[in-house]
């Protein structure tokens, strides 16, 4: 309604949505593209690289290990995260305020450092095989996530209700998963949705932790790239994409977008 | 019972960050300690090789422009954003929400298409006339900036248009019945009052970059080496350890530093705090 | 400085949704008029449309000879008190008043001179150096009115902007604001939902709804002889009477209540009646007698509530559910027979709509 934009500023914010989106777009197109160099705009038309994905054995065992990592990591997180934001709603005051700390640490110390320590000390230090680290570190870096979406979406949870509800004889445990989880389960799917795409997109918890017949995609991608510069990278990258709007569908869906930006 | 149920209740995740994330860690910064050609042996040598000098220099550099830039672009874009009429918001949100959550290597090769020898970029120039023979764009300090700048632009905006949002509209509109013009009411107003948020994206955005790997590894290689890269070759490659440990131990302290300082700043300047 | 305010014909949209239709007021130099409504009624979009945040869809604002129509906000001139103060957090008090100064490129010993001044008017100097998160929400208030005055605006607008303080502060306040307006002299602008603040600060008052003003007139006219039965129940006329005239002799007039009741109105006392009328009253304009002699509306008293200077009866008459309010002297059980008359004073005649 009111207009006090200077024209000069949405020129400049019109180039910066060119910017941002102009590069995925190219991936799109280089991924059709009939030659076996990338190229774009692209030359001729094709859906050869697509195949070309299932034919590389080592990107079809990536993919299924990075969704494995993804699906069971997320899931740690949550079992973990859900109860850990519970009690910091909750149970504030016992707790300490450095607490809420902690759980950000894995996001405030860099990835790089958490991947070669996890390397250091537990897959050559305990001799933990390289699948269960790389889980330990996929499950690490996404709890933050989950605890930070649930607790947000506790924090406007009105624990009058759960306290109606003991009040009425509803036993605590049993209070807590017919009253509490279903009230927040919008939070709990943006943090499942959160801590996944975290996880798929992952690549330096992951550097470390591969071995002999396992890695992720990204860490697959990266090696593909060095031999080859084909086309089949677009491809695998248009994948990702989809998988990304799927997930922004989903969440748009379930509780709205601004989530994530928040 | 009821006294400990906070603590049982987040010991899981407590537990799983202390063993996995906080011991592992202090172990990998211990080890730089354990030298037996003296305690700070490591970092004597780190220091005093030229090389490796140069890679903490250009990773503060690469760090530096990458926020400064990010900080300009994502503050303009976000106060557009802001303003816009809800349904335009919504969109310009959701499209700067997609490359966010589209994973760093994908949008890091991107790159690699645009600025190759036989990328985008140079077919273009040549076609114009305007160069002769590809340029080699790639593998130097700008390409590592440029793709960097577009990785966190979206983080930029997505922070910054949440804290413009915060800023009542009632300010600008008092700020313009007194006679304010926008690009004022922006300097004096906007800006002043953003500042908190700045820091914050700031933050993120240099410790981000600083500590980054794909970026740097696809668009830098082994000519524009990193912190991140560095650590991996010394890793993976030349499996020197207690080097790699070092850059670690070097890479906490700078993001530990910049955290500390930066909220002590941030915490001072925020004009909403009594 | 002071100026003359009119809106012509204004029409304005948010969207497609029409919020104001062809609304005209005029404000006369110096004079003080408030919009008064729910919200909703279309006061503040009013305000906002003057002030040049928003744009009106058709019609013309001016201020003086000049059209503010298509001005931007920021070259209007014009100072805004806002509801929630809308102090900048990051500016000192004193700051805070010069920003209208600064932004007219005064020498800052100038703006300084004159932030102080007004700071000293409005009682507040020794708190120049503060900023305004340090400050009580009256405190805060009086630097908004400061900042607003300083920059000595041909017109004031204010909106609500006494809503957030509280009941003792909001009287202090308002007397304050009209002193210094009509010290100064300058065309005001009012934007509030209390009747009771609009009545009394104002010279006049236009009652809005649905994007129209329903009536515009002084406190007394409006309080007494509303216009129409939106003003009559805005002001408090809670019973609504549909008569017809059966018989007129000389200003005395005879008039037939649904049910068959009559009751003697005087024109003297209620100005021309027409042959089909409302008779509004107040619950204080029924008199509640059990006189079976008395001439009014037969009804049976129902549920009795206790009002401190009176007691209040909801009563069923012929004509519907009716309000009245009865002596403390005299309480009646429910499901008394009484007769309400009505009382001329507490009584307005409407035209049938």
């Amino acid at each position: 309604m009111t207009t006090r934009l200077h024209p000069l500023l949405i020129v400049l914010t019109a180039l910066v949505y060119v910017f941002l989106l102009g590069p995925l777009i190219i991936i799109f197109g280089a991924s059709v593209s009939d030659t076996t160099f990338l190229a774009f705009p692209p030359q001729g038309l094709t859906l050869h690289w697509f195949e070309n994905i299932w034919e590389i054995s080592a990107f079809r065992r990536t993919i299924v290990t990075s969704f494995q990592v993804a699906l069971l990591g997320t899931a740690f997180a949550l079992l973990i995260g859900i109860p850990a934001a519970y009690a910091l709603n909750r149970h504030r005051i016992q707790l300490p305020a450095w607490l809420s700390t902690l759980f950000v640490l894995p996001i405030l110390v860099p990835e790089i450092v958490i991947g070669f320590s996890l390397l250091r000390s537990v897959n050559v230090g305990l001799d933990v095989p390289v699948f269960t680290t790389l889980l330990i570190g996929h499950t690490l870096l996404v709890t933050p996530y989950a605890i930070r979406v649930i607790s947000a979406s506790l924090a406007s949870f009105d624990f009058s209700i759960e306290e109606a509800a003991i009040s009425l004889g509803s036993h605590p445990v049993k209070t807590f998963f017919t009253i509490v989880l279903p009230n927040v389960r919008s939070g709990v799917v943006a943090a499942f949705i959160l801590a996944f795409i975290t996880s798929i997109n992952d690549v330096s918890v992951s550097l470390f932790l591969t071995g002999p017949g396992i890695s992720t995609l990204p860490i697959q991608i990266l090696a593909h790239v060095e031999q080859f510069f084909d086309p089949t990278i677009a491809s695998v990258s248009v994948l990702l994409m989809v998988l990304t709007i799927i997930v922004m569908i989903i969440v748009e869906r379930t509780l709205g977008l601004t989530v994530i930006a928040k | 019972m009821k006294r400990f149920a906070g603590w049982m209740l987040s010991s899981p995740a407590t537990l799983a960050v202390s063993l996995f994330l906080i011991i592992p860690v202090a172990a990998t910064i211990s080890a730089t300690f354990t030298s037996s050609d003296g305690v700070f042996a490591p970092y004597t040598d780190f220091f005093s090789s030229g090389f490796q000098r140069t890679v903490l220099w250009r990773t503060f550099e690469v760090a530096a422009y990458t926020t400064i830039i990010s900080l300009v672009v994502g503050l303009l874009t976000a106060y557009v954003v802001s303003r816009c009429p809800h349904w335009v918001k919504s969109i310009l949100i959701i499209l700067a929400v997609f490359p966010l959550l589209t994973g760093v290597v994908v949008r890091s090769f991107a790159w690699l298409i645009i600025l190759g020898r036989n990328g985008i970029l140079n077919n273009s120039l040549e076609w114009l006339g305007l160069i002769e023979r590809p340029l080699a764009l790639l593998y130097t300090q700008t390409s590592v900036v440029v793709a960097m700048i577009y990785i966190f632009v979206p983080l930029m905006i997505l922070v910054l248009v949440g804290v413009l949002e915060n800023i009542p509209e009632d300010l600008l509109d008092a700020a313009s019945s007194l006679g304010a013009s926008p690009t004022r009411t922006f300097v004096q107003v906007v800006l002043p009052l953003a500042v908190p948020g700045l820091i914050v994206g700031a933050v993120l955005v240099f410790t981000a970059s600083f500590t980054s790997y794909a970026t740097p590894h696809l668009l830098g290689g082994t000519r524009q080496m990193m912190m991140g890269t560095f650590l991996h070759q010394r890793a993976m490659v030349t499996f020197d350890w207690v080097s790699a440990s070092t850059v670690a131990a070097i890479m906490v302290a700078v993001i530990v530093t910049t955290v500390l300082v930066m909220t002590r700043i941030a915490r001072r300047l925020n004009p909403m705090a009594t | 400085m002071t100026l003359p305010l009119s809106l012509d014909s204004v029409t304005a949209h948010y969207g497609k949704v029409k919020v104001l239709e062809d609304l005209s007021i005029h404000v006369g130099a110096g004079e003080l008029v408030s919009l008064l409504g729910a919200s909703g009624c279309g006061k503040t979009t009013t305000l906002r449309l003057v002030a040049g945040f928003l744009q009106p869809t058709s019609g013309t604002i001016r201020l003086g000879d000049k059209d503010l129509t298509r001005l931007p906000a920021h070259g209007r001139d014009i100072g805004l008190v806002f509801q929630n103060y809308a102090l900048f957090p990051h500016l000192s008090v004193q700051q805070n008043v010069g920003f209208g100064l600064k932004q007219r490129n005064l020498p800052s010993a100038e703006q300084d001179r004159r932030a102080l001044q007004m700071l000293e008017r409005v009682g507040l100097a020794h708190l120049a150096q503060r900023l305004p998160a340090e400050l009580s929400g009256g405190q805060k208030q009086r630097v908004a009115l400061a900042r607003a005055l300083v920059i000595e605006p041909p017109l004031l607008m204010f909106d609500e902007p006494l809503s957030n303080l509280d009941a003792k502060l909001r009287v202090d306040m308002r007397v304050e604001i009209r002193e210094l307006q009509r010290a100064n002299g300058t065309t005001a602008l009012y934007v509030t939902h209390d009747q009771e603040e609009a009545f009394s600060i104002s010279d006049r008052v236009a009652i809005m709804n649905e994007g129209r003003i329903m009536q515009l007139d002084t406190p007394e006219t409006l309080y007494q002889r509303p216009a129409n039965s939106f003003v009559a129940r805005f002001v408090g006329f809670e019973n609504l009477i549909p008569l017809t005239v059966r018989d007129r002799s000389g200003d005395v007039v005879r008039a037939e209540a649904k049910g068959g009741a009559m009751l003697t109105l005087s024109q003297q006392r209620l100005g021309a009646i027409p042959d089909g009328f409302v008779l509004a009253t107040r619950p204080d304009g029924l008199i509640v007698s059990d006189d079976p002699t008395a001439e009014g509306l037969p009804a049976t008293l129902g549920l009795r509530t206790y009002l401190g200077r009176a007691y209040q009866y909801r009563c069923e008459t012929g004509t519907g559910h009716l309000v009245a309010n009865g002596s403390l002297a005299t309480p009646f059980k429910p499901a008394t027979q009484v007769t309400l008359t009505p009382n001329p004073d507490q009584c307005a005649i409407l035209a049938v709509e």
